[in-house]
């Protein structure tokens, strides 16, 4: 699409991803792709096993005991090699958005002009409204982006970036999503229609459900106009025909009974435990008796022992997920059925590649 | 639901990397600084490494050089596969010895799922 040539001026990176702006900044983010992947992830389970075998010395239990985290981050936090993992984590995030954020703006003025002519092009389509009221939650520098997702007219592009280094490959060629996206709650009677997806971001997962719904309405909804700016003009490239509109899922401008299907993954623990409430109970008027919800998410604190919420502790502080936390705490599963969804079962074991599916029930 | 006290986000306030800007981990922040410093010379150091070998790639094939093709050019695919592997070669013996204390320097390569 001639629209988008100033996005993938430089061609595609790992399938999807526009290319950065010069060779330089590609090779920067290939070192920190793979520092973190080498430096961090690779070393989760090794590290996993020291830090347990830390609490044990210092005759911690391991049960799972969430008012105790705060004292096993104190008790390990003393310790020189947690605290060299814990910095190079935070140097690799901060120096990975300081190079994706000078590339991406040394084109903004033609990156920015690419957004407003995908605007006016199909498939799909795309709406906001400049005077919409961002809420304050809705506006922290979550995974220390900078500008944060509602502020930074490029943070689509940003986050896509980010989520291909974030990811150290996993996100590359929409893998991860469609791998997310093939765990979502089948409704009752099959019949798909329509699909909403909360929190799109990138409308990565958006795509991805299109992919397995070819001929369902898609609708991909974000508090960000900047996000669904991109979304659009990142499903125009895939030929997909997708609705994007600035929304915020507490308040969804849906008729009752109207999905078959919603979706929301990754967003529940990037909001307040308050809002999330009034989220699940948008989401049951929106679906239509016997649809399915899916919420994609980090499992709770009742699954977890100590030192993994020691760690999605030390993960949400060096992240900035200011939400986080209450999320985890909140066991989301359980308040669903408290807001009236049938819940199915769910393995908490698979992490984020399976979520809590629920119900409308059918009365 | 859950106690008050676990649902306190004051804590979260007290962990390093919740203060912007620039978190010290360690009780000397020159220790944070030096870490920083030697990822920022590894990156900075690869980027000449990567920027070289693209250069003999392209002398070697043409004999004629512009600055464009340096600057928004990408190396041929094979190029790049070396690269990859080498990239990872480097930072396993520059930065693995962080992690001997517990073994980590020996693991093999992952990624975030
Ligand atoms: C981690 S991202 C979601 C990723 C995305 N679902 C995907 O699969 O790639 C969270 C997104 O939720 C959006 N968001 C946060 N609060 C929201 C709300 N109340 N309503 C709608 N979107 C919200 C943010 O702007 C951000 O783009």
């Amino acid at each position: 699409m001639a629209t988008n040539e100033a996005f993938y001026k430089r061609g595609k990176t790992a399938g999807v991803f526009p290319s950065l702006s010069s060779r330089r900044d590609e090779a920067y983010m290939n070192f920190i792709e793979d520092a973190r992947n080498l430096l961090l992830h690779a070393q989760q389970k090794p590290i996993g096993e020291y830090s347990k075998l830390l609490l044990n010395n210092a005759g911690k239990s391991m049960e799972p005991d969430p008012s105790s985290t705060m004292e096993a981050v104190e008790l390990l936090m003393k310790d020189n090699v947690l605290k060299t993992y814990y910095r190079i984590k935070r140097t690799l995030q901060e120096s990975f958005w300081e190079c994706t954020y000078n590339s991406l703006n040394m084109r903004k003025n033609d990156l920015l002009q690419a957004l407003d002519d995908a605007e006016k092009i199909g498939p799909g389509s795309v709406t906001y409204d400049p005077s919409f009221s961002i809420p304050e939650y809705a506006t922290s520098e979550i995974h220390i982006q900078p500008g944060g997702n509602a502020n930074e007219p490029l943070s689509g592009l940003l986050y896509d970036y980010g989520s291909k280094v974030f990811m150290g490959g996993a996100a590359d060629n929409d893998m991860f999503a469609d791998m997310q996206a093939s765990t979502v709650g089948v409704p009752k009677n099959n019949k798909v229609n329509r699909i909403l997806d909360l929190g799109c971001s990138a409308g990565v997962t958006s795509s991805a459900l299109k992919r397995i719904y070819p001929d369902a309405e898609v609708w991909g909804i974000d508090v960000s106009s900047h996000m669904v700016r991109y979304a659009h003009a990142r499903a125009i490239e895939q030929n997909y025909d997708i609705n994007f509109k600035q929304m915020l899922a507490e308040e969804l401008n849906f008729d009752n009974n109207h999905f078959d299907i919603v979706v929301a993954n990754l967003l529940f623990h990037e909001v307040p435990v308050s809002v999330s409430k009034k989220i699940l109970s948008e989401t049951l008027r929106v679906l239509r008796p016997g649809g399915s919800f899916t919420l994609i998410d980090f499992p709770g604190d009742k699954t977890r022992d100590v030192y993994t919420m020691f760690f999605g502790e030390m993960d949400a502080a060096d992240n900035g997920e200011p939400f986080l936390p209450g999320f985890v705490r909140s066991n989301v599963e359980e308040i669903m059925e408290e807001v009236g969804f049938e819940m199915s079962p769910y393995d908490p074991s698979k992490f984020i590649l399976a979520g809590r599916i629920g119900f409308k029930p059918n009365n | 639901m859950t106690d008050k006290k676990s649902n306190d986000l004051e804590d979260l306030g007290k962990l390093p990397g919740f203060k912007r800007g620039n978190p010290t981990y360690f009780e000397n922040e020159v220790i944070d600084h030096l870490i920083s410093i030697t990822l920022e010379l590894g990156a900075e150091l690869w980027v000449v490494k990567d920027r070289l070998a693209h250069v003999e790639e392209i002398l070697s094939e043409e004999n004629e050089i512009s600055l464009s093709s340096l600057r928004t050019g990408k190396p041929s695919d094979l190029l790049q596969e070396q690269l990859d592997k080498e990239r990872k070669e480097i930072i396993k013996r520059i930065y693995g010895r962080l992690y001997s204390k517990y073994g980590g320097e020996t693991v093999d390569e992952k990624s975030a799922i």
